[in-house]
């Protein structure tokens, strides 16, 4: 039997293709009912793969995995009826409306017609898309099948909510609005939502909690604070202005912590004391009468987490090699 | 409130597919398309062909014209399941099979809301086919079974779209279109088409002899004549067919759930 407010458990999950390298290999996942989880890896690192495994759209090769209490081989029917999942490429009927795909969804689910008829409106307000719902979505930008995509992930209430990669290729507007929209159905309605991510920002700015995989496996999981705090102290980067020398700059800076890589012209120290060690800085400088045009705090990211923990980078397009860049 | 949906059960599936299928038949004219070849090839053999009724031996009561209705007949129902599986192995390529494969709590409804919706177009085909036949001549003598050759034409359907369904969500791509197709037309026409069996002749004959379908066709042409002959044997085929079928379509069903779909 399972438990009403079950969320998401996974025991040294395994997902093998024939003749092709472990997709997922042996990850350990637990979800708190109510929480957003973020799925953060690059592209191929077996995101996707977990989210299908979980949404019962493939088997695990091998370990288990409980969805909202039920077991994804053995109850997928159940696991189906309580998750709602928008899927990386939102696949919608060109030639059905959005209020049709609504409905299908709907009566898929076993809704009744009128329940149908109000949830499909409903949802249509919420996701801003009642002025294109009786248009055919061959004719929807690619935010509007996403938005739409979303609607039908809900239509039925679901406890657990799938995003995989819910944001790609979104116009920043459609993206901020689109998080808005996860944050509220986790505070307002309790909704637990697994979303995968190779967005640093999003994974960032919606998590609770933070999972990251690389190449089938979880290397790091924890708050986003959490995992920036493991991995190191803020960093001050500092330019010199015109007449205060470099060497000025770095000298003062030293004082504060070791000198780590910086922008040409500019020095950066990986700051000892933790951020509160800026304002000391700034009065450093000033007693010393070193002047600079920009004077900037760099938290650790979860790009530096990443980097810490794969020895590559998540930003920019795919995953470099950093070690490759350095030689 | 959040609780989540009971889920929608096999009926529930089955009619919210079968009710997308048909509601894209006839918001878009060309999905009707595939009605046109059994009307061609009636048209063409029914009022090319009319003279064989005049050879010796041809001993059909209802006359040539009809004796290809039928025909005609099953082969639209035949390639109206043919045609669905078509659009299954669409759904599959373009993503949209997963979006049926995750909200149905009871996948097998997919299954059958593809096979009723397909029922509903080879009805549509099957009463264009009548009246193109009526419209041209083909005389209704008293004494046929309507609804016998009505249930051989549902069993015809109801086979080949479980069929089609099979190998389109075996390969899941449009490529298995010849798949589905050679097949079906192989049995439709290696039959007593344009001439009846005792006509036949050399490899034709005995292939034709050997081919299930040809016991269906016969059949048919006896219930539309008024002279009823194998009907029990012809539904028994037809009812096992259905059931291999099936059961074909459920395993290939679990094979692309096996592969994530």
């Amino acid at each position: 039997m399972a438990e009403k407010r079950a969320g998401i458990e996974v025991e040294n999950l395994v997902r093998e293709f024939r003749k092709g390298p472990r997709a997922v290999d042996g990850i350990d996942i637990s979800v708190e009912p109510g929480e957003i989880y973020g799925f953060l890896g690059p592209n191929g690192a077996g995101k996707s793969t977990t989210v299908l495994v979980l949404t019962t759209l493939l088997p695990p090769t091998s370990g288990t995995a409980r969805v909202a209490g039920y077991d994804v081989v053995k109850d997928g029917p159940k696991v189906r009826a309580a998750i709602g999942a928008a899927l990386q490429e939102a696949a919608l009927d060109p030639f059905l409306t959005g209020r049709e795909h609504l409905n299908l969804q709907a009566a898929l689910h076993g809704l009744g017609r009128k329940q149908r008829k109000r949830r499909g409106e409903e949802l249509l307000e919420r996701v801003g898309l009642e002025e294109a719902a009786d248009r055919r979505v061959r004719g929807y930008s690619g935010g509007m099948k996403r938005r739409l995509d979303l609607a039908l992930a809900l239509v039925h209430e679901p406890r657990i909510l799938f995003l995989d990669e819910p944001t790609t290729g979104l116009d920043p507007q459609s993206r901020s609005a689109l998080w808005s929209e996860v944050s509220r159905l986790a505070r307002d309605e309790g909704v637990t939502v697994f979303l995968t991510t190779q967005y640093l920002e999003e994974a960032d700015v919606l998590a609770d909690r933070v999972g990251i995989i690389d190449r089938g496996k979880i290397v790091a999981e924890g708050t986003p604070e959490k995992l920036k705090a493991e991995i190191g102290r803020p960093s001050v980067e500092a330019t010199p202005a015109e007449g205060s020398g470099r060497e000025a700059v770095a000298r003062v800076l030293s004082r504060f912590g070791e000198e780590i890589a910086a922008q040409p012209g500019a020095v950066a120290v990986r700051l000892m004391g933790g951020a509160g060690d800026l304002a000391d800085v700034v009065r450093a400088l000033d007693s010393e009468d070193v002047r600079v045009t920009n004077l900037r705090l760099d938290e650790p990211s979860l790009d530096d987490v990443f980097l810490e923990k794969t020895g590559r980078s998540l930003e920019g397009e795919g995953a470099q090699e950093v070690k490759e860049a350095q030689v | 409130m959040v609780g989540g949906a009971r889920g929608g059960g096999f009926f529930a599936v089955a009619l919210a597919v079968a009710g997308r299928q048909v509601y894209k038949y006839f918001a878009n004219p060309a999905f009707l398309a595939p009605a046109l070849f059994p009307l061609f090839f009636f048209v063409a053999f029914a009022g090319g062909l009319t003279r064989v009724g005049d050879v010796p031996g041809f001993d059909y009561a209802a006359g040539y014209v009809a004796f290809q209705y039928v025909w005609a007949l099953l082969q639209a129902v035949a390639m109206g399941g043919a045609f669905t599986g078509f659009s299954i192995a669409g759904d599959f390529e373009n993503g949209f099979a997963r979006r049926l494969m995750l909200a149905a709590s009871n996948r097998q409804g997919i299954i059958l809301g593809y096979t009723i919706a397909s029922l509903v177009r080879a009805t549509l085909t099957g009463a264009l086919v009548t009246v193109i036949a009526l419209l041209t001549g083909m005389p209704m003598s008293g004494g046929f079974d309507l609804f016998g050759l009505i249930g051989l034409a549902i069993l015809v359907n109801v086979a080949a779209t479980l069929f089609g369904a099979g190998v389109a969500m075996l390969l899941r791509t449009q490529q298995a279109g010849p798949v589905i197709r050679t097949p079906i037309f192989l049995v439709l026409f290696l039959a007593p088409v344009f001439v009846p069996l005792n006509l036949l002749s050399g490899w034709l004959e005995a292939i034709a002899r050997l081919n299930p379908f040809t016991t269906i066709l016969d059949a048919a042409r006896g219930l539309l004549a008024g002279a009823p002959t194998n009907v029990l044997p012809a539904y028994a085929i037809g009812a096992a067919l259905v059931a291999v079928f099936a059961l074909w379509a459920v395993y290939a069903l679990r094979r692309a759930e096996k592969t994530g779909a």
